[in-house]
């Protein structure tokens, strides 16, 4: 382990206590109590059920709301699972371990923690969830664990059925860049909940990657992005049945997302860019129940505003679109952002091109690299925008057929990428 | 040192179970007797039991044990005689050890007079000393015990031409209860038992006495009817006897043997038996724990008996098919071990041989609320043979020394009931009683010290326990108390050296004083009380305020 003074001597203490274990679930509570210990009851039943021999622990990590449910369930105080469901078939004790902070800790730093528990435990697979977003289905954690556990994965990435318009930052740009880049077909990498064996757990523990602000924010795609570039691990993808969305403005706008998840993937390819430059085309992954899942539930979305977020934005960040975008790529975008609502498209060469260049000027750090990302949003608002006017009336099938489309052409246009990456920067007038 | 006049002296016991046949053979006819089992008197003596329960011991074809009796008031002639029995009763007594018997109250063997002439003719007058039935339809759905052998609980009897019930093996007939009869000539064969000075009776099979349509046919509440007129007339005429239930139920089912106080004395507890040994190998308490919270309280007068291994196979009715699944996987991977729902080994070799593992089990029995009792031969780490039929592979010969016959008997090896173990790990050469009597750190001493602290205390045999719940969950802590007397058992699960901190605030200012040694620890204070313990180690401690 790299460093272990972040775990308090209670966690310590807790840890002892426990032993070592078969399976450790980590929970990363931004949550309400009451959610926390939903979610704790929903995976220890799973638990209970599909793991009845094994050596058990969940670990919460959160800096207030978990102390309040841990109280809670303090009514068990030896934590030998009976409280939460009778008729219990699992043969062992279930422990519950709490790492508390003083306030909330950043992603990075709970799943440090998890990590470092984990290695401490010397769990055989453990899985990270989250509780606002996590399936309710009986299964759903054992899915998540039984192939690190029984099958020798080293990441398991979850997938969802989703309506045909949800999912649609992953849809249109961080599943088929990352698979463009990383070579490798994982649909979910931007998730709350995924599960990793003890390799990969003890491999990620030992990088110097904690005090980056993209590992304090979002950690998880960096993980994954781990274990398809890191030696020789295995990487699967799980069916987890319906994504539960989370309550409506719960979760970050669509800036912070970008920000974050953009901004991560972004750090990724320079940390990792001695693995992709030499990439070519991608492989499918080991895929557990269907390959994917769309339904056709309506749904409403402001397009208009949407649109008109685009044009603005393309408008005043102008400037800054010129220093980081080609001139040919900025030529074309000023050119469709002047065109109404009803002849607008938003063409997958020229997002592909986009979003080339936004990683290229990310690497170059041609200006803030903070600004860069935010700079990306309108032009997202626009491509969002051209998808849902082009799929209003598209089957699942279609739907599905375009998206792989999109990754076909990251994939074709990767060279223009890593010619951009290792030139230096364009100079501009 | 004769018996001390307590009419709850099975609450104190440390009971040693054998059978007469395997213990030891004084005429060298290959088979244990009653003048063999006086000769070794000394040595259970020794070995600090207070009390023996001996296995079926009457005329029988033997083709259950012995527990298929055909004639209840005599002793087997490969055992001895009656005059053989009544000598060792005495010699018991005068060591200060109680003598308990199997009374085999739910069925006979096939060949017992009683029968033989119930199926002679559907007119004979103890016809109906039997359960009969013109269809096999009768009480359907009752489970069948010997699932390995027994197709159904009835069978065909060609000589009367009609079915029989029997809840065990088809040779072994069951009794009517709802013949007064019956009961009757019961109570006359305990008399017969009591009034030579036998001190107790185990009954065998109880909760199938009575037979009910629409019903399981197990602890029906006039079973418990035969039981309670049992206990009264014993406490009338037979006081400071007891009465121990084999009823392989559920907790909550057994407490109902105990009524009042007015039907059993004691009782099996056949759950917590699986548990302790799966509590060992999954490392924690948990089994334990559920079994224990799930006991109800028992009458003030009662006690439970606990044991680990047992002439029987180690049976597994009462755990959930998750648990029993575990325990055939880890203690029984070769199917030879396994029998009806059970398995058919000894303590020693299910270990593995790991004295640690055996030492922390035996900790268990003897400071859990209960009564123990000990297998014979699991003192020295008898081991079994498993290729032996049915149960027969943990009844081999006690093995008392390294030469003839293990020193059981002066017949030719070929002439014994059953051959020895033999083998390089078990065999009567390395495991013997001689052998261990040389070594103040064998198993066999190490089990004297055991007892004898544990008889020194009667806080073990009749104190309250309270589990302590430390988050180790490899730690299995409780506290006995009886009026002062406090004693603190840790034990550790596992197979690796533990920590653990035990909240004794409540016990604060008292001074643990490790009980083997005799050595004074830490006082007990405000914090948490810290723990080290090595692989499968534990401490007995008395709780001391001085």
């Amino acid at each position: 382990m790299a460093d272990e003074t972040y775990l308090s001597d209670d966690l310590l203490r807790q840890l002892m206590s426990v032993g070592e274990v078969d399976l450790l679930v980590g929970i990363l509570s931004h949550s309400s109590a009451n959610t926390m210990r939903a979610a704790a009851r929903s995976i220890e039943n799973s638990l209970q059920q599909n793991f009845v021999r094994q050596r058990v622990a969940i670990i919460s990590v959160d800096g207030g709301a978990v102390e309040d449910a841990a109280s809670e369930d303090s009514v068990d105080p030896q934590t030998e699972g009976i409280a939460f469901s009778k008729g219990i078939t699992s043969l062992r004790t279930i422990h519950r371990i709490t790492a508390g902070f003083n306030s909330a800790p950043s992603a990075g730093l709970a799943l440090r923690t998890i990590l470092a528990s984990s290695d401490l435990l010397r769990a055989k697979a453990c899985a990270v969830v989250s509780p606002a977003t996590s399936s309710t289905s009986p299964d759903w954690i054992a899915n998540l664990l039984r192939p690190a556990f029984r099958d020798s994965f080293d990441f398991v990435a979850p997938m969802y059925s989703r309506h045909k318009f949800q999912g649609l930052l992953a849809r249109n740009l961080l599943y088929p860049m990352t698979r463009a880049l990383f070579g490798r077909r994982i649909r979910e990498l931007y998730s709350d909940e995924w599960g990793f064996s003890n390799r990969l757990g003890a491999y990620c523990l030992t990088q110097d990657v904690w005090h980056e602000e993209p590992i304090r924010t979002r950690p998880e795609a960096w993980m994954g992005i781990s274990a398809m570039t890191g030696p020789d691990f295995r990487c699967c993808q799980v069916f987890l049945g319906e994504k539960p969305q989370p309550p409506a403005g719960s979760g970050p706008d669509i800036v912070e997302a970008l920000r974050q998840t953009v901004g991560s993937l972004f750090w990724c390819l320079e940390t990792h860019q001695s693995v992709w430059l030499g990439r070519n085309g991608s492989e499918p992954v080991a895929t557990i129940g269907p390959d994917h899942a769309v339904s056709a539930e309506p749904m409403d979305l402001d397009r208009a505003r949407m649109f008109e977020m685009f044009q603005s934005g393309v408008k005043q960040l102008e400037p800054i679109l010129h220093t980081i975008l080609s001139s040919e790529t900025h030529t074309n975008i000023q050119t469709v952002a002047t065109l109404d609502q009803q002849t607008f498209r938003f063409g997958t060469d020229l997002w592909v091109k986009i979003l080339y260049d936004f990683a290229s000027a990310y690497h170059h750090s041609v200006i803030n690299r903070d600004h860069l990302v935010q700079a990306l949003v309108p032009l997202y608002r626009g491509k969002i925008y051209s998808f849902l006017m082009e799929h209003s009336d598209s089957s699942p099938g279609d739907m599905e057929a375009e998206g792989e489309n999109l990754c076909l052409e990251f994939e074709r246009q990767k060279p223009y990428l890593i010619e951009k990456w290792k030139a230096g920067v364009e100079v501009k007038s | 040192m004769a018996l001390q006049e307590d009419s709850l002296w099975y609450k104190d016991a440390v009971i040693y179970q054998l059978h007469v046949r395997t213990f030891c053979d004084s005429n060298a006819d290959g088979i244990g007797d009653f003048v063999g089992l006086t000769q070794r008197l000394d040595y259970l003596q020794e070995l600090g039991t207070t009390a023996i329960w001996l296995l079926p011991f009457y005329p029988s074809p033997l083709r259950d044990d012995g527990y298929d009796i055909a004639d209840y008031t005599t002793v087997h002639p490969s055992y001895g005689t009656l005059e053989d029995f009544k000598t060792f009763l005495s010699a018991a007594h005068n060591r200060g050890i109680r003598v308990i018997i199997e009374m085999v109250m739910n069925h006979t063997s096939d060949q017992h007079p009683w029968f033989q002439e119930a199926r002679s003719s559907r007119d004979n007058p103890k016809r109906d000393w039997y359960v009969w039935s013109e269809t096999d339809t009768k009480y359907q759905g009752v489970r069948i015990i010997f699932l390995d052998t027994e197709m159904s609980n009835w069978t065909w009897d060609p000589v009367s031409k009609s079915y029989y019930w029997h809840r065990f093996f088809s040779h072994q007939p069951d009794l009517n209860f709802d013949n007064p009869a019956v009961f009757e000539a019961t109570w006359e064969v305990m008399k017969f038992w009591l009034d030579m000075g036998i001190d107790g009776f185990r009954l065998d099979a109880v909760p199938y006495l009575v037979e009910r349509e629409g019903t399981s046919c197990e602890n029906l509440p006039e079973t418990h009817a035969v039981i309670k007129e049992i206990r009264k007339r014993l406490d009338a005429t037979y006081p400071g006897k007891m009465l121990l239930a084999e009823a392989n139920q559920w907790p909550a089912d057994v407490r109902a043997y105990f009524g009042e106080g007015d039907e059993f004395h004691a009782a099996f507890h056949f759950p917590l038996m699986p548990r302790m040994f799966m509590a060992v190998k999954l490392e924690d308490r948990k089994p334990i724990i559920e079994i224990l919270d799930q006991t109800p309280a028992i009458p003030e007068n009662c006690q439970w008996c606990i044991f680990l291994r047992n002439h029987d196979e180690l049976t597994l009715e009462m755990v959930t098919n998750v648990e029993r699944d575990y325990m055939y996987d880890e203690y029984a991977t070769d199917k030879t071990m396994r029998i009806n729902l059970g398995i058919r080994r000894r303590l020693a070799p299910m270990m593995e041989n790991d004295r640690r593992r055996i030492e922390l089990l035996n900790g268990l029995l003897m400071s859990m609320p209960g009564t123990p009792i000990i297998y014979y031969g699991d003192e020295i780490g008898m081991g079994d043979n498993i290729y032996l039929g049915d149960r027969n592979g943990v009844r081999t010969p006690m093995q008392w020394n390294g030469g003839t016959n293990a020193g059981f008997s002066f017949a030719d090896p070929e002439q014994l009931y059953s051959p020895l173990i033999s083998n390089s790990v078990y065999g009567y050469q390395v495991v013997n009683v001689d052998s261990q009597k040389r070594s103040n750190h064998s198993l066999l001493s190490w089990m004297k010290a055991l007892i004898r602290t544990r008889n020194s205390y009667r806080v073990f045999s009749r104190g309250t326990m309270e589990f302590l719940r430390p988050s180790n969950h490899r730690v299995l802590a409780y506290v006995r108390e009886l009026g002062n007397e406090k004693i603190l058992v840790v034990n550790n699960l596992s197979c690796s050296a533990q920590a653990v901190e035990l909240d004794l605030q409540r016990y604060k200012g008292y001074i643990p004083i490790e009980m083997f040694g005799r050595n004074l620890f830490p006082k007990f204070g405000e914090l948490p009380y810290l723990l080290t313990l090595g692989p499968y180690q534990f401490y007995w401690f008395r709780l001391r305020r001085i």
